[in-house]
């Protein structure tokens, strides 16, 4: 196994700067999720580390060794794609094996051994012998990600591999990842543009926009820790609420969602704005501390039963993702209903020119606990 | 209704066309089981006591067995080798794209528009001089040199319909080129292989001209045996020509029926294409 480095890399397509100047390591032994929206470089990132995609400029290492001008067979690497591309004229078993039967210091026990740890873990047993033509998408998605890793190459790409199986075959090829983890730690490159399976299956996601990298770190702190706005609005679903500050406020930052001004930092008011996730947003029929009134514009059903509800709040309009109501429902929340809106301090986020900064919100005011 | 009966007037019209086609090989067909006075019968019998006399008699005669087998030798092999060749022309046309590669499969394609009759002067020259007329391997090679750039024409079709992904499976899954071309693009393209295989058949089954300037005794086919054999005491052959072709025509007929699957897929390859 190795680390990937790559230094400067660079990669352009007639006007278009696909990968701009990227500089990043992809460290040893660990999922590295590249997660963008479509056509932020991430593929074609994937595609000059597997050797597919000649970088316009910029090195690319395979721990110490140099593998740029390399064409991908020599560079030890196994990729995954989009569409499962099999040999159609073999069954399971040969599918996996084909490759290992080409490198010849691999011997027959050894190839043997192999094939017969990516059917365990992958719950392939029993198709074992099948022809391949005779399975499914998403098994024989599951085929090639076995073929992929039996090869137990320096790193292993994954170029979004779910994206053409159904969903519960998607789940299912995602099970069986996260148990390949467990069992063989392999150097991976995970290219997604689905937050929830970068977020299930990343030791670490670099997040990507424009053709850079904007921000990487583990999957909980990408998401409560967004480096810019891009990021929180990216991240989530929906992505974080983001709000102007009032511009007729005289001492501090005056925001709809709170009731008293924050402390204004050097930065200065004109590019300022707070961002806070919508799950963090409560919602009260009753005045309680900290709340602003606020109406209810929209409600939909999010997945898991949580409630999606638009508010209007001054002239703002935040979403707040509130839990399902008790039953027998006695809280619907109907369309226009009068409410208010707590936008806790300590989860909001200030961002200036786009970028988050180092200092958390401020009340100008300290609050006054009364005895 | 009305949606009912234009449907049933498509049907009927399709029929008369068939059968207007078919009437000619009926004709023949039916022939082939007449003796030569009921086949010139004015107006035709329709209603007659068939016989086998007539195959009888081709089938005793040497030449149909030689001439039979120099057609099915030449057709065979000669497809073979030019499918073969064609597969990996095509190959290397769609993905690796030469420079100026659409006027390279113009100038293929433009063999096949020139006229055989323009054609055959200068290639039995070179074959007289080369001393190759007359020979089984010059002949086939000849064949499968015309059958070549048709095959690749409609082999890069397919080949193009085929994504890039599978190639690239293949080399970042360490394959080499040619486990790649057999391996993973031919199955791909199987209907387009089988379809280049019979339409050139066709042709070289077909095929007069060449075999009877460029040929000789050893290597006539049937069509060069039904030419020179048309005659019989003054006058055409009818029972020889008809029981000849029905058998000439077999092969054919029955290759394009158990293949006509993948004539169909052939056809219409390429009318709808999708990123894999």
């Amino acid at each position: 196994m190795a680390d990937v480095r790559v230094e400067r890399l660079r990669r352009q397509f007639g006007s278009l700067v696909a990968v701009k100047d990227i500089s990043f390591v992809f460290p040893e032994e660990a999922v590295t999720c590249l997660l963008g929206p479509s056509g932020c470089g991430k593929t074609t990132l994937l595609r000059m580390i597997a050797g597919l995609e000649r970088p316009d400029a910029g090195t690319i290492l395979f721990g110490d060794r140099n593998v740029t001008a390399l064409s991908p067979r020599r560079r030890d690497v196994a990729m995954v794609f989009q569409y499962p591309v099999m040999y159609r004229t073999l069954s399971v078993v040969e599918n996996i094996e084909l490759p290992l039967a080409n490198d010849r210091t691999i011997g027959s026990a050894e190839r043997r051994q192999r094939v017969e740890e990516v059917l365990e873990i992958l719950e392939l047993g029993n198709f074992r012998h099948l022809h391949i033509d005779r399975l499914d998408l998403g098994n024989r998605q599951k085929v090639a990600v076995g073929r992929a890793i039996a090869r137990r190459t320096a790193v292993t790409l994954f170029d979004e591999p779910t994206t053409n199986v159904e969903v519960h075959a998607k789940l299912a090829l995602i099970r069986a990842f996260k148990e390949l983890r467990r069992r063989v730690r392999q150097t991976i490159v995970y290219v997604t543009h689905d937050q929830t399976e970068a977020m299930t299956l990343a030791d670490q996601i670099a997040l990507m926009q424009e053709g850079q990298i904007v921000q990487c770190a583990p999957p909980r702190e990408l998401y409560e820790q967004p480096a810019g706005e891009f990021g929180g609005w990216f991240l989530g679903n929906p992505g974080m609420n983001f709000l102007t500050p009032q511009p007729a406020a005289r001492d501090g930052l005056q925001f709809d969602g709170l009731p008293f001004p924050l402390f204004a930092p050097n930065a200065g008011p004109e590019e300022i704005r707070l961002g806070i996730r919508p799950e963090h947003v409560q919602i009260s029929r009753v005045p309680v501390p900290d709340s602003v009134p606020a109406r209810v514009l929209r409600t939909a059903i999010a997945i898991g039963g949580q409630r999606l509800v638009t508010l209007a709040v001054g002239g703002s309009r935040i979403k707040a993702k509130v839990p399902p109501p008790a039953h027998p429902p006695q809280d619907t929340l109907e369309i226009g209903a009068e409410v208010f809106a707590v936008c806790p301090l300590e989860r909001a986020i200030l961002f200036h020119g786009g970028a988050r900064l180092a200092e958390p919100p401020r009340r100008l005011v300290p609050r006054i606990e009364l005895e | 209704m009305s949606g009912r009966l234009s449907q049933g007037l498509y049907h009927a019209v399709l029929w008369l066309v068939a059968l207007v086609f078919f009437a000619p090989v009926f004709w023949i067909v039916l022939s082939s089981f007449k003796t030569a006075s009921q086949i010139l019968a004015v107006p035709p019998l329709l209603v007659f006591r068939p016989t086998l006399a007539n195959y009888a008699r081709l089938f005793a005669q040497p030449a149909f067995e030689h001439h039979f087998f120099n057609s099915v030798v030449l057709s065979v092999l000669a497809v073979l080798i030019a499918v073969a060749v064609s597969f990996l022309a095509a190959f290397a046309f769609s993905r690796f794209r030469p420079g100026a590669t659409n006027f390279l499969m113009f100038l293929l394609l433009s063999i096949r528009m020139l006229p055989g009759s323009a054609a055959i002067l200068p290639v039995y020259l070179m074959y007289v001089a080369f001393g190759w007329k007359d020979s089984y391997i010059w002949m086939t090679l000849f064949y499968a040199m015309f059958s070549i750039p048709f095959s690749v024409w409609i082999l890069k079709g397919f080949i193009d319909g085929v994504s890039p992904r599978f190639d690239e499976t293949g080399i970042v899954n360490g394959a080499s080129w040619l486990s790649i071309i057999a391996r993973l693009t031919f199955p791909q393209v199987l209907p387009g292989v089988v379809a280049a295989l019979i339409f050139n058949f066709i042709f070289v089954w077909n095929e007069f001209l060449f075999n009877y300037i460029i040929g000789g005794i050893n290597t006539a086919n049937i069509p060069v045996l039904l030419a020179t054999n048309l005659s019989h005491g003054g006058g055409i052959d009818w029972t020889f020509l008809s029981s000849l072709t029905t058998v000439y025509i077999l092969p054919p007929i029955i290759a394009v029926y158990f293949f006509q699957r993948f004539l169909l897929v052939g056809m219409t390859f390429g009318t709808v294409r999708g990123e894999v």
